[in-house]
């Protein structure tokens, strides 16, 4: 019973089938129609007067009887030749369906012998191919992150007697050092550290990769974890003379790793305090909202441009060379963060204004995710970006846009304002009026993430929503 | 090769004073078993060193040690099997592995390990933390 409800909807879905059926229900009413029509004339017309009254009640009824009987057998021939048209076709799109979603195993399996046959063929070496192209990427990737791994512990092992060799020096193993000396192993020392930090972050970024960052999850006061963050950061904050406001609102006990947390909130009070000028303040706040726990931490200090705050969370990405060489720091610091947050289905973002100060946020959903996923640290946005803004000039300007764009690229004016000058230089050479300018001028702003859907799904503008 | 020229003089020192306490270092690069011994004498310890599991083993039973310093990546035998076989010596830890996949992999459920030093360690607090151990 079962069977043939599903027959009959599989039937009725197929709309080339209903078609074509119609069709031929048409074809076998119309021709049939016509001839028997002429033929019954010309049978009338031939008999005498009194015979044709006689009989034209059964003519007709038989003449109807025929058509019904020719239309009801165009209509079967009709389904079935259809069928066997719609049947291969339908199977051809599940087997796509199923390679949209990934599925490149996939095989169809038609023998009909003809070029639907054949472009089953092709569908298949499509996907085998496909299928292949996916396999070796998934290992050069996972080629990558083992390559980084272990260049990682390779060249973390020579630091070991580097530093202890070092460390000796300096504490006067063998000997006293004369002021020279001592200053020169300062310096060796110092970048003896960053590269070992440099290393551990990278090794950080290949466990991020291949989802094989430890998570120690357990019963944790995260009240309790914000603050006593936040205590050790005062003393670096101190330096500087920066004040550390800490707003906490209702903040539950759950299952979480708190080393992780302590990871991501001090890394980012580093950043502020780094970015901040001095006697300045810096805001940390964290409250429970829905079903995730919202951390943020806001400072006055230099703030960010559209381009560096989506670019920021990409590793090695240098907002400002000489500031960053002055700050130190790996350049790899958010892209782990990224890494920790999304590993648990977190989310972090950054909003700022130039000059102003800049906000970091990130989430914590309240139920720990157990299945750590791998998330693409190392990824860079920027050519993600340029595709975008490629896509947008050619469907705006048609195939003029993508000369234009190369040409934008060329001249390294890829950036937001110089693609909005750009539009302006349009609308007053009247190529665009200044309707389809604001749309097209919207559409870049948004690539540049210039609304973003907040957690909460309210829109927020950057730098505008936010009162500094 | 090392190993082998520095023992006459271990046996000697040893001899004269018995308080000296003596540290067995296990590691494979001959570079961080140079750097280990140096800090380690010049703070009076007795050092005795072993490129792999299988020489540890040999050289616990000839200089019977106080505490031994123990890589966990070495070639030759798993260093699983070869704390397996000390239950009477302190065993410290010394990796570039972090403490929570040693810990996984159930290097730390021995009773034994008294410590972990995460490399690259701090020398001062690899003094201090020796010092710990075998005041204990």
């Amino acid at each position: 019973m079962k069977i043939k409800e599903i027959d009959l909807k599989n039937i009725f879905l197929s709309k080339l089938n209903r078609k074509l059926t119609m069709l031929f229900l048409i074809v076998g009413l119309v021709a049939p129609s016509i001839a028997i029509y002429y033929f019954y004339q010309i049978t009338i017309s031939a008999m005498p007067e009194s015979i044709s009254v006689e009989q034209s009640a059964l003519l007709e009824t038989a003449a109807i009887m025929i058509i019904i009987l020719i239309a009801i057998d165009a209509a079967i021939i009709g389904f079935f030749v259809s069928r066997s048209i719609s049947k291969p076709i339908k199977k051809l799109y599940n087997a796509t369906r199923q390679v949209e979603k990934g599925n490149y195993n996939i095989k169809i399996d038609i023998n009909t012998k003809d070029e639907i046959a054949e472009l089953a063929q092709a569908f298949n070496r499509t996907t085998a191919t496909l299928g292949k192209m996916e396999e070796e990427r998934r290992e050069i990737d996972s080629a990558k992150t083992e390559f980084l791994s272990i260049t990682s512990h390779e060249l973390r092992s020579p630091m070991t007697p580097m530093k202890a060799q070092l460390q000796m020096l300096e504490e006067g193993y063998f000997g006293k050092l004369s002021k020279k000396q001592k200053e020169s192993l300062e310096i060796v020392v110092r970048n003896a550290d960053r590269l070992d930090n440099i290393i551990v972050d990278f090794l950080e970024i290949s466990r991020i990769e291949a989802a094989r960052l430890k998570f120690n999850f357990r019963e944790t006061n995260i009240e309790e974890t914000v603050r006593d963050t936040v205590k050790l950061m005062e003393a670096f904050a101190k330096e500087k003379n920066i004040e550390l406001v800490l707003k906490i609102k209702n903040l539950p006990i759950i299952e979480a790793d708190p080393d992780r947390i302590t990871q991501v909130l001090r890394n980012l009070i580093n950043n502020a305090i780094k970015f901040s000028k001095e006697t300045s303040k810096i805001e940390i706040s964290s409250e429970t909202k829905n079903d995730h726990i919202l951390f943020s931490v806001k400072d006055y200090g230099v703030g960010l441009t559209p381009e560096n705050q989506i670019r920021i969370f990409e590793p090695f990405y240098q907002v400002e060379s000489a500031a960053r060489r002055r700050h130190g720091g790996t350049g790899l610091g958010l892209a782990i963060c990224r890494g920790i947050v999304e590993s648990q289905k977190g989310k972090i973002w950054v909003e700022s204004k130039e000059g102003y100060g800049s906000k970091f946020s990130f989430t914590l959903p309240l139920e720990p995710i157990r299945k750590i996923e791998p998330i693409k640290v190392l990824f860079s946005q920027k050519s993600s970006i340029d595709r975008k803004i490629r896509e947008e000039f050619k469907t705006m300007l048609g195939p003029l846009g993508l000369g234009e764009f190369e040409e934008l690229k060329s001249k390294n004016a890829l950036g937001k304002d110089d693609i909005i000058d750009y539009i302006d230089s349009l609308i007053q050479l009247h190529i665009f009026d200044t309707k389809n300018g604001i749309v097209f001028k919207n559409k870049i702003g948004q690539i540049f993430g210039d609304k973003k859907e907040n957690i909460n799904g309210t829109k927020i503008i950057h730098g505008i929503s936010l009162k500094w | 090769m090392d190993a082998y020229n520095v023992e006459p003089i271990e046996s000697v020192e040893k001899s004269k004073s018995k308080t000296t306490k003596t540290i067995l270092v296990v590691d494979d690069e001959p570079d961080i078993r140079e750097s280990v011994k140096m800090i380690l004498e010049m703070n009076g310890y007795s050092v005795v060193m072993a490129i792999n599991g299988d020489d540890c083993l040999e050289k616990v039973n000839e200089y019977k040690p106080d505490l031994i310093l123990l890589d966990i990546m070495m070639p030759g035998t798993p260093v699983t099997e070869v704390v397996k076989k000390i239950q009477d010596i302190k065993i410290a830890f010394m990796s570039v592995v972090r403490i929570s996949d040693a810990r996984k992999r159930g290097l730390c459920a021995q009773g034994n390990i008294v410590d972990f030093f995460q490399k690259p360690f701090n020398v001062a607090e690899l003094v201090e933390r020796v010092e710990l151990i075998l005041s204990e």
